[in-house]
């Protein structure tokens, strides 16, 4: 032990690494072929096929929102059935929460980032992480083996009594969303192992990137609400196909028990969502202000907190279901704790932002948009939480556009953030900085245009998930409409500009932004196994006072440089002898 | 000489699993059993409402115990493990409390229909 | 530590640095794979303790019909499926292969034990007409207008459960199988250890759901 420990001091040295601007070898030009991809244990190719998937599902998705939205034009029947309509608002509501929104960060962006912020080779369980995509797979086919039979008209919380009762498909997709379930659970359970297992030398939790932070946070929630979700469902399956009488009220069981199951997972699930939209938004703030992001560990501790009071809010939901008033004094009086994590990691952004020199990128264009966005949306959900005014709001279109303003306000738009600032590190092309800036400006007016309006006819009493309304609504619904429009232009625009890029584009440096963070610190696209050397970690992710050669360092000698307690001395020493460096 | 070069190493890449003794095994197994007929036992005397609950659950957890410790070897594991043990039980005692706190001070139990 | 001078063992995967890095990840990712179990059964639990705590007397009732004989032979063999994994981790950690595969062996033939008692059981309670859900439920011997629900839960719990059992007598072939290509020994036996993990979970929701389920007086 001790003659070992002796032996690795001596082997461990560092040099730097510069990352090659024209890489001849990418894990693109590795193992090609549709075959290779499709067995690939890659976590880079693996995010890359969630991301295809998100985003067909995301196209699916807001194709149903438009036709909703083109219905609700005029107050009565404008060109589909009503039968129809709920079946469009069920499937754009599951679609975009189970397809889109809790993989779409995680798995996709996470998936492909989160390893080369550790400086890993890959996640902790490779093959696992590709298990859990075909899982995701199985779960999207029975969803559509329900829309080719009698689709589902319950509302993506399949609230008893109705789903049992339903003529529609409730079964396939409670069985599609139970199997999708294991798909996020097993990507949780990946992530945290590998945040604990795999994290490169000098790494220590105080020099985590943040988007690991909410990585992390996410991967908790995803543990330990998901399985909860399995059961609901699965116990609602049960119920409609044997009645079990868990549930279902005419056989003595009790809906609101259902209720608050569903949204012991449902609501942390908007965490799930948003956290990692989070870590993106604390990624590309400090790239583009070239400034250490300000208090590091009240936004890394802050996820953890909105993951742990994530959980005990959850009724909130269900202030008007008949549940007793000591649990909705409770849950009203909690649902406010939400906001003190959250605002901290708005204030918090924003001190970043002072005195930085902020470089208007797209990504942070979009980060501004999300700033403005979410905290719309995080206000009108503090309004939301207050008992007696939720009353008044409850199931009015006021809630759809709070869970717009903070899903697609946020989430969302922290997605199309990452997106941009890590596509060149994805593909290894630039996009067209023009055409995204105008694509941005198209997504944040209709936006607005689409849901600004929504608040205030949810306010005046517009019930939400409604046909027909009255004439009054009928302006408040047009301009919704022609907002959703615009936002399609906008995603129209992307999706052009992308896939030109991906074609065409022009060629990518290694750094394009300037990143000190570690992922950057490969060629871009990366290598197959990310880095040809173990990366040294000597600096925070953020130190943009620091050299940039610093940030580029990796073990001289390739020895078994995991071994956390050597590592951490031959850094400690290495950081001595740079200082001595840049002072000379 | 290399045969005791590759027992050093051995020992070395293994010098923190722990290898339970044949004799410990069988101990935590017997007195499994042995609370098991315990805990039968106990059902058949007459103990007043809420306590017996609380006595076949003590029971249960003395058991669970020995299992998750000395069994799954979490006595001797990393703690963060035993962590992720109490935190999962923890957070499905947050689960059961949180909605006992609906079901419980509900006027009406459960709607009739 | 001086592994670079020799080649990678073969059961060393290419994105670990060395066998402790790989065993405790494996290790510490099944460990939150129980998380995820302890919380999945959670549920079923968390519904059993609120129709308990509103229907006190439908519980006391509908126990009677359960056999706590069988019940508790089936603790038992459970308990010693249990002790016989862990031999094997132990007979694989001292490097006696042949050792490996009788524990194997004892574990599956309990396991399967424990599912031709529960096979009994549940043959006894249909032929009576006590099925899961009202649908089926045609039982009129327990004077409870609920006691289906007593029964759905008992199904549902004790039917994941054996689910469970089905998934590790799998699980417990397939480490038979690599044991008998004498792919463990001290040096790597993660898949043993990790099975012998699941297994003493699905060993604890059984110590649970025993007297929660047959031991309502």
């Amino acid at each position: 032990m001790a003659t070992a420990e002796v032996s690795n001091k001596k082997t461990l040295k560092v040099q730097r690494f510069k990352p090659s601007d024209n890489p001849s070898n990418t894990y693109l030009t590795d193992e090609k072929g549709v075959w290779a991809w499709m067995t690939t244990v890659d976590h880079k190719k693996i995010g890359i096929m969630y991301l295809v998937a998100v985003a067909i599902f995301f196209a699916v998705g807001g194709a149903l929102a438009l036709l909703l939205r083109t219905e609700l034009m005029t107050p009565a029947k404008t060109f589909i059935e009503a039968d129809t309509y709920n079946q469009l608002f069920t499937l754009h509501g599951a679609i975009m929460v189970f397809f889109v929104l809790v993989p779409s960060i995680p798995a996709a962006l996470g998936n492909f980032i989160m390893p080369m912020q550790l400086g890993a080779k890959d996640v902790a369980f490779p093959k696992l992480n590709l298990a859990s995509f075909y899982i995701y797979v199985a779960g999207a086919i029975f969803t559509f083996i329900a829309l080719a039979q009698h689709g589902l008209d319950t509302g993506w919380t399949f609230y008893t009594p109705y789903s049992t009762e339903s003529s529609s498909s409730v079964i396939w997709v409670t069985m599609g969303v139970f199997i999708l379930g294991f798909s996020s659970i097993l990507t949780g359970t990946n992530f945290i192992t590998t945040i604990h297992k795999m994290r490169a030398p000098g790494i220590t939790w105080g020099k985590l990137p943040l988007n690991v932070w909410a990585l992390y946070a996410t991967s908790i929630i995803q543990v330990l609400a998901t399985p909860v979700l399995a059961i609901t469902v699965l116990l609602l399956t049960m119920e409609r196909w044997l009645g079990f009488g868990i549930f279902d009220p005419a056989l003595g069981g009790d809906p609101v028990l259902f209720q608050h199951f569903f949204w012991f997972y449902s609501h942390p699930a908007v965490y799930i969502m948003i956290v990692p939209g989070f870590g993106i938004i604390s990624e590309v703030i400090s790239t583009f202000s070239k400034k250490t992001v300000f208090g590091y560990w009240a936004i890394a501790l802050s996820s953890l907190a909105i993951a742990f009071i994530g959980f005990l809010v959850w009724g909130h939901h269900m202030f008007t279901s008949g549940q007793s008033a000591v649990a909705t004094t409770v849950f009203s009086f909690l649902t406010f704790l939400v906001g003190i994590p959250t605002g901290i990691k708005i204030f918090n952004w924003i001190a970043t932002l002072y005195k930085g020199s902020i470089k208007m990128d797209t990504p942070m264009i979009y980060v501004f948009i999300f700033l403005f966005l979410f905290s719309i949306g995080g206000f009108t959900g503090i309004m939301l939480g207050a008992l007696s005014v939720d009353i008044h709001l409850h199931d009015t279109y006021y809630v759809v556009a709070h869970f717009h303003y903070v899903m697609m306000g946020g989430t969302l738009i922290a997605l199309l953030a990452g997106l941009h600032f890590w596509w060149p590190k994805m593909t290894g092309k630039l996009y067209n900085e023009k055409l995204a800036k105008i694509a941005s400006v198209f997504i944040f007016v209709g936006f607005n245009v689409t849901f600004l309006p929504q608040f205030v006819m949810g306010a005046q009493g517009m019930p939400r998930r409604y046909y027909n309304y009255v004439d009054q609504f009928t302006a408040f619904h047009q301009t919704s409409t022609i907002g959703s429009y615009l936002l399609g232009v906008g995603f129209l625009i992307i999706l052009y500009y992308l896939m030109h890029s991906l074609f065409k584009g022009a060629k990518s440096p290694a750094n394009p932004w300037g990143s000190r963070g570690l992922e950057w610190q490969a060629t871009s696209p990366p290598d197959f196994h990310n880095f040809d050397h173990t990366p040294v970690v000597i600096h925070g992710p953020y130190d943009y006072h620091q050299p940039m050669e610093e940030f580029q360092l990796g073990l001289a000698v390739d020895t078994n440089g995991h071994d956390s307690e050597t590592a951490k001395e031959v850094v400690d020493k290495e950081r001595e002898q740079w200082k001595n460096y840049s002072l000379g | 000489m290399i045969l005791s070069e590759d027992k050093t190493m051995s020992e070395h890449n293994h010098h923190e699993h722990h290898v339970s003794s044949v004799g410990q095994l069988w101990a935590i197994g017997i007195a499994l059993t042995l609370l098991t007929i315990l805990t039968v036992g106990l059902s058949h005397v007459e103990i007043p409402a809420p306590f017996d609950v609380v006595v076949a659950l003590t029971v249960a957890f003395v058991k669970a115990f020995l299992v998750c410790a000395f069994f799954m070897n979490l006595y001797w594991d990393t703690k963060f493990n035993s962590m992720l043990l109490i935190g999962a039980f923890a957070f499905f005692i947050l689960m059961v409390a949180v909605t006992l706190l609906d079901t419980l001070y509900r006027n009406d139990v459960v709607p009739s229909f | 530590m001086s592994n670079h001078s020799q080649a990678h063992p073969a059961h060393l995967q290419h994105h670990f640095v060395d066998s402790d890095q790989q065993f405790d990840a494996a290790k510490m990712g099944m460990w939150v794979f129980i998380v995820n179990e302890i919380l999945f059964f959670g549920g079923l639990f968390c519904a059993y303790i609120v129709f308990r705590a509103w229907y006190p007397d439908l519980f006391t009732m509908a126990a009677t019909k359960l056999d706590t004989t069988m019940g508790a032979i089936n603790t038992v063999v459970l308990i010693g499926s249990s002790l016989s994994v862990a031999m094997a981790i132990r007979a694989a950690q001292l490097n006696k292969t042949k050792w490996i595969k009788i524990n194997l062996l004892i574990t599956i033939t309990l396991a399967c034990v424990f599912l031709v008692i529960k096979y009994f059981e549940y043959s006894h309670k249909m032929h009576d007409g006590i099925f899961p859900g009202a649908t089926l439920y045609t039982y009129e011997g327990i004077d409870h207008p609920l006691a289906h629900v007593f029964f759905s839960i008992y199904y549902v719990m004790t039917g994941i459960h054996a689910i469970h059992i089905i998934v590790g007598i799998g699980l417990m072939i397939w480490i038979y199988i690599r044991a008998k290509r004498n792919e463990f020994g001290s040096e790597y036996y993660t898949p043993v250890e990790m099975v012998g993990l699941y297994w003493h979970l699905v060993d604890v929701i059984w110590i649970f759901l025993f007297p929660l389920l047959y031991l309502i007086e």
